[in-house]
């Protein structure tokens, strides 16, 4: 299980972690499916959650999460984690679980390693906290 | 033949308990059918995981129970501690989810250990009197209701003479109950429950009335709700007129009820502080802490109540040193209020906010205002701020 802090952006699916969510956006049609971007986070960090299908009507605001096999990676230019194909999201509880705002792991600028094209590694922090779901105070 | 202790949702995770519970089984299970040993020597995770085992069987197994019940008798060296503490665990965790089959099963065993007095039953019986819910009319929860109340008259004589402060706190609920179920009239199924609740309720008042008294003063304003139902008037009368026919030691008047505190009820401040950080929008939470405030800015001690003020302070108060955060912001938000509110009347609302603020030390609600005033932790203009409010002048 990884902390939210340590994901990276990578084309595999290999991200094994839990978050609460925090606030969900609207729930939007791409093509024929239903799409939903919300805000989660854990102790360490927050990130933007993709929601796909059913998984938009199953999770609320408050929702503690599981993913399994997820990945975090690039849609149209928007760094997101989402379950994806092969990944799994799950319900495992609600309401109490501490967690943090800042950093937004979808608010850092990555780069490729100079020393191994492969990997990403953080280069600029655009936002402290979501554009997206901007903090209320 | 069900494997399930909960209905799930689609993207729902299974309980780790009703795993662990059902793992147990699944590896206990050769050990669960006769021939059993005639001598069982366990260690103690060995007992307690027999004890999980056997509970999943008795919920998910109907057909098999009456030889899973034996097979515990037969095992059990603790007085049933282990297994009615997995069930007091089960019913706080899970209830709500438990499928109905395993939820009549559940009632049944606990039926039994009250039956065999198992150590921890009176917890069992309380924590499925907390899922006895008010206002909810779902045949479920009147299912429960009535079994509960059911239990109550069944084993009156035994819980009397063994746990008789569970019978209080089954008073308690009933009598709480009672106001929903008396609401409704054309059901069948809630008249006949009334009635036993109504029968229950009595028994415990005119028979064992030194513990109602144990529930304080409350138990008048329950009683006053039902005051309607005849058997409910008629002891509210004998209350008042016949004290000495309940034959309570030390019971002689009802103010004697009125000065008995009802314990562990959440105060106000406590609900407000949390509703104060579950706002979401800004504009909501500056809307509650005017509604919080709204009484102080114009508060004249010959006409307002000091209850409409206390929970204000009282929640300011008490955050010191926790919650200093919910401190701060109500203080600032008072003393900003007091500057912007109404800036052409502000010699009332600082008036209103003085007298407010020396009613609160003059009832005791707070011993002084020091607390607030010399607490190092509060930022010190807010505190120099106060400190002229509290003499009835702003500069």
């Amino acid at each position: 299980m990884q902390s939210l802090e340590e994901i990276v952006p990578a084309a595999s699916n290999n991200i094994n972690t839990k978050f609460i969510v925090l606030e969900k956006g609207r729930i939007a049609l791409e093509g024929k499916q239903k799409m939903c971007l919300a805000l989660v986070a854990d102790e360490t960090a927050a990130v933007h959650f993709q929601m796909w299908g059913d998984e938009c009507d199953a999770f609320e605001t408050g929702d503690i999460i599981r993913l399994e096999n997820s990945i975090f990676s690039y849609n149209r230019n928007n760094l997101l984690l989402r379950a994806g194909k092969r990944g799994k999201a799950e319900k495992v509880g609600e309401f109490t679980m501490a967690f943090v705002e800042t950093p937004n792991m979808s608010e850092i600028r990555w780069v490729p390693d100079p020393s191994n094209s492969k990997i990403y590694v953080p280069e600029a922090v655009i936002s402290p906290c979501s554009r997206v779901f901007p903090p209320m105070h | 033949m069900t494997t399930n202790l909960t209905a799930r949702g689609t993207y729902e995770a299974e309980n780790p308990i009703e795993i662990s519970l059902r793992e147990d089984f699944e590896f206990l299970k050769p050990q669960l059918s006769p021939p059993f040993p005639l001598t069982v020597l366990l260690t103690q995770e060995e007992y307690f995981n027999l004890n999980k085992a056997l509970i999943f069987g008795i919920l998910t197994q109907p057909h098999l129970v009456k030889l899973h019940i034996k097979h515990l008798h037969a095992i059990i060296t603790d007085g049933y501690k282990s297994f009615t503490c997995i069930l007091v665990n089960i019913v706080n965790e899970l209830y709500a989810k438990l499928i109905d089959s395993v939820k009549i099963q559940l009632i049944w065993v606990t039926k039994e250990m009250v039956d065999v007095l198992a150590i921890g039953f009176d917890e069992l019986l309380v924590a499925l009197l907390r899922q006895c819910l008010n206002g909810d009319f779902s045949e479920g929860n009147l299912w429960l209701c009535l079994e509960m109340v059911t239990l109550f008259l069944t084993f009156w004589d035994c819980l009397l003479d063994e746990e008789p402060l569970v019978l209080t706190k089954a008073l308690y609920v009933f009598l709480r109950l009672l106001a929903d179920h008396c609401r409704v009239s054309s059901n069948v199924v809630i008249y006949a429950l009334k009635r036993m609740e109504v029968e229950f309720c009595v028994l415990l008042l005119r028979e064992r009335f030194s513990l109602c008294l144990n529930i304080g003063r409350d138990l008048i304003r329950l009683l006053q709700d039902l005051v309607h139902v005849p058997e409910f008037k008629g002891i509210l009368k004998d209350f008042l007129l016949n004290p000495k026919q309940f034959r309570a030691d030390g019971f002689g008047d009802i103010s004697q009820v009125y000065r008995t505190k009802t314990p562990n009820i959440v105060p106000r401040w406590a609900v407000i502080g949390w509703l104060l950080k579950s706002c979401k929008k800004s504009y909501v939470e500056a809307n509650l802490k005017l509604a919080l405030f709204y009484d102080w800015l114009f508060f004249d001690e010959n006409t307002d109540n000091v209850m409409n003020i206390e929970p204000a302070i009282l929640l300011m108060v008490n955050s010191i040193p926790k919650y200093m955060e919910v401190t701060h912001t109500l203080l600032e938000f008072l003393l900003i209020v007091v500057d912007n509110y109404d800036i052409e009347r502000k010699d009332i609302i600082i008036k209103g906010v003085s007298r407010a603020l020396s009613t609160l030390v003059k009832k005791g609600v707070i011993g002084s205002l020091d607390v607030l005033i010399r607490c190092d932790i509060i930022s010190k203009i807010l505190r120099e701020m106060l400190g002229k409010l509290v003499i009835g002048h702003v500069g």
